[in-house]
């Protein structure tokens, strides 16, 4: 899947949850930047996204998400 | 030797001089230093557990290699595994065997079952909680490819054994000590200097604010039982500042020592007290506890529960903070500390509201009326709650604030009027809004942008308040821990 069509989808769980769109998807993004996106929305961020694509994320490929660009990445490793 | 005594001074100032002189040439040379003045710092706290110390620093190093260097990922958690149940098994084994041994003959009691037992006489090694928990970080740091594992067994050591950490915290991470240790240090006037402004004002918290505070909550909360409801509240105020003031007090003076040192700790306090809600202050309060759960119990555990949404969530909060309680001492007032806090989590989880706040009035004076009216009711909220922190027995505790709300709240306590209330309370003032002023600051003593003359008079007048009214005490409420 490219990256374009999967930041879409990941921009349409964050805008689900986060109830806000005052955020730029570019890769350097990290969550610190987005209102909101704390320890405690962010894992269920991940659930949206583990529903959407239908993928499970490992424990391990959490301290890899740094920032949008390696949540991309680790996506596209797993679809 | 605590950081306030005269022992402490022998010792710092000659080990200062030969560090900045003698051993400045390589990070080498700095760092077996370091390494021999940590150990005899160590060795004179409490030399029995030295053996101790250094096994867990030989027992880490080695596995963080064989972690890295292990090809399949099998070998990799067995080795994880491995680091695990030895420093957990360490920190059972010293702090809680009798807490679970006597819970296991009370269970047996219940079924009616005999039970003659006499619990172990086992000796608390010093820092171990502190330690124990450094070298756990760094493990499964070094396993979830957080860090490179640690080449050097002089570098390791030094992270772990480093002296002004080494017994109360900070809590070290692997990211921010160790590549310090791993570069030549170099002498920086602004950092010196910064260090010493840190230590002066944790010695004045501790020696002047802490203990003034003692003198006053001790004989309420040791003779609770016939004292009136308004004093028993004055007594949980009083414990609340002594607790926060001993323990952030000792963290200024650890990270302070080590700035001369020329080595950067992690902060541990950023004036919790200014904050405006439960998770805003446990992001300020004993900082480097609070993120060593967040990502070692906190996201695991969560992640593990993300199916269950918020309630997941609730329930990762509340056994975080179980443990966040449990980690202080095997007694069940801890445990009950925790699981206050984290049920006071609850209605942020369900109304979202968990995001980092901003700096309480940022550049300005003052709070708003809406701010200070949230952070004093904060603030009401875990003074109350620290009275299980300060209590023998759960019991105790319920009593001591069961005996707040009686018709006796309402009595005027003539204690008050007492001279030793009044200057309590005037110099709790003055630390509180000294803190107010540098809550954006980088520590709450940060003054270098003050000009001279301010800067100097500051430090005179609050070297004069420690002389005038400081006490020094050999004991710190977080050593126990």
């Amino acid at each position: 899947m490219e990256a374009v069509i999967i930041k879409e989808k990941i921009k349409e769980v964050l805008v689900s949850i986060l109830e806000h769109e005052n955020f730029d998807m570019r890769d350097e993004l990290t969550a610190a930047d987005v209102d909101g996106w704390d320890s405690l929305s962010h894992m269920m961020i991940l659930t949206k996204i583990e529903e959407k694509f239908n993928i499970k994320f490992k424990l391990r490929d959490l301290n890899k998400l740094k920032n949008m660009g390696t949540l991309v990445t680790v996506i596209q490793s797993k679809i | 030797m605590v950081f306030n005594s005269f022992n402490f001074i022998v010792f710092i100032i000659p080990v200062l001089l030969l560090y900045w002189i003698i051993f400045k040439r390589s990070s080498v040379l700095q760092n077996v230093f370091l390494l021999l003045a940590s150990i005899f710092f160590y060795a004179f706290a409490d030399w029995r557990f030295l053996i101790l110390l250094i096994a867990s620093i030989l027992l880490n190093f080695y596995l963080g290699l064989k972690i890295h260097n292990a090809e399949k990922e099998s070998k990799q958690k067995m080795f994880l595994n491995i680091g695990l149940v030895f420093n957990i098994g360490l920190l059972l084994y010293f702090k809680y065997f009798n807490f679970f041994y006597e819970g296991f003959f009370k269970a047996l009691n219940l079924f009616g079952l005999d039970s003659n037992h006499n619990t172990l006489k086992i000796l608390l090694p010093l820092g171990i909680s502190f330690f124990t928990f450094q070298t756990l970080g760094y493990l499964i740091d070094v396993y979830n490819e957080e860090v490179k594992p640690n080449q050097n067994l002089l570098q390791f050591s030094v992270f772990i054994a480093f002296f002004p950490k080494i017994l109360s915290g900070p809590i070290e991470r692997a990211a921010n000590l160790l590549p310090q240790i791993e570069k030549k240090r170099l002498f920086s006037y602004n950092i010196f200097t910064d260090g010493l402004r840190q230590i002066l004002w944790g010695l004045f918290a501790k020696m002047v604010i802490a203990e003034k505070c003692a003198e006053i909550a001790n004989p309420i909360f040791d003779n609770f039982e016939n004292q009136s409801g308004s004093l028993l509240l004055l007594g949980a105020f009083f414990y609340a500042i002594q607790l926060y003031a001993d323990f952030s007090g000792y963290s200024n003076m650890a990270i302070g020592v080590s700035k001369l040192f020329g080595l950067q700790l992690m902060r541990n306090f950023s004036t919790p007290f200014f904050s405006t809600n439960i998770s805003d202050y446990w992001r300020k309060w004993h900082i480097s506890l609070t993120t060593w759960m967040m990502d070692y119990v906190f996201t695991p555990l969560s992640f593990t529960l993300r199916g269950y949404q918020k309630k997941g969530l609730v329930i990762s909060i509340i056994a975080t903070f179980i443990l966040v309680g449990f980690w202080h001492g095997a007694n069940w007032t801890f445990v009950f500390y925790g699981l206050l806090h984290g049920i006071y989590f609850i209605p942020l989880v369900y109304s979202g509201k968990m995001n980092k706040s901003e700096i309480v009035a940022k550049g300005k004076w003052m709070p708003s009326f809406k701010e200070l009216f949230k952070m004093l009711a904060l603030f009401v909220l875990i003074m109350l709650t620290d009275v299980f922190f300060r209590a023998n027995t759960v019991t105790e505790a319920f009593n001591y604030i069961a005996s707040i709300f009686s018709y006796s709240l309402f009595k005027f306590p003539n204690e008050l009027l007492s001279s030793s209330y009044i200057i309590g309370i005037v110099l709790i003032a003055f630390f509180t809004i000294v803190e107010w002023k540098h809550r954006e600051r980088l520590h709450d003593f940060e003054i270098s942008n003050y000009n001279i003359i301010f800067r100097w008079s500051s430090y005179i007048f609050i070297f004069l308040l420690i002389l005038f009214f400081g006490k020094s005490s050999e004991t710190f409420i977080y050593f126990q821990f």
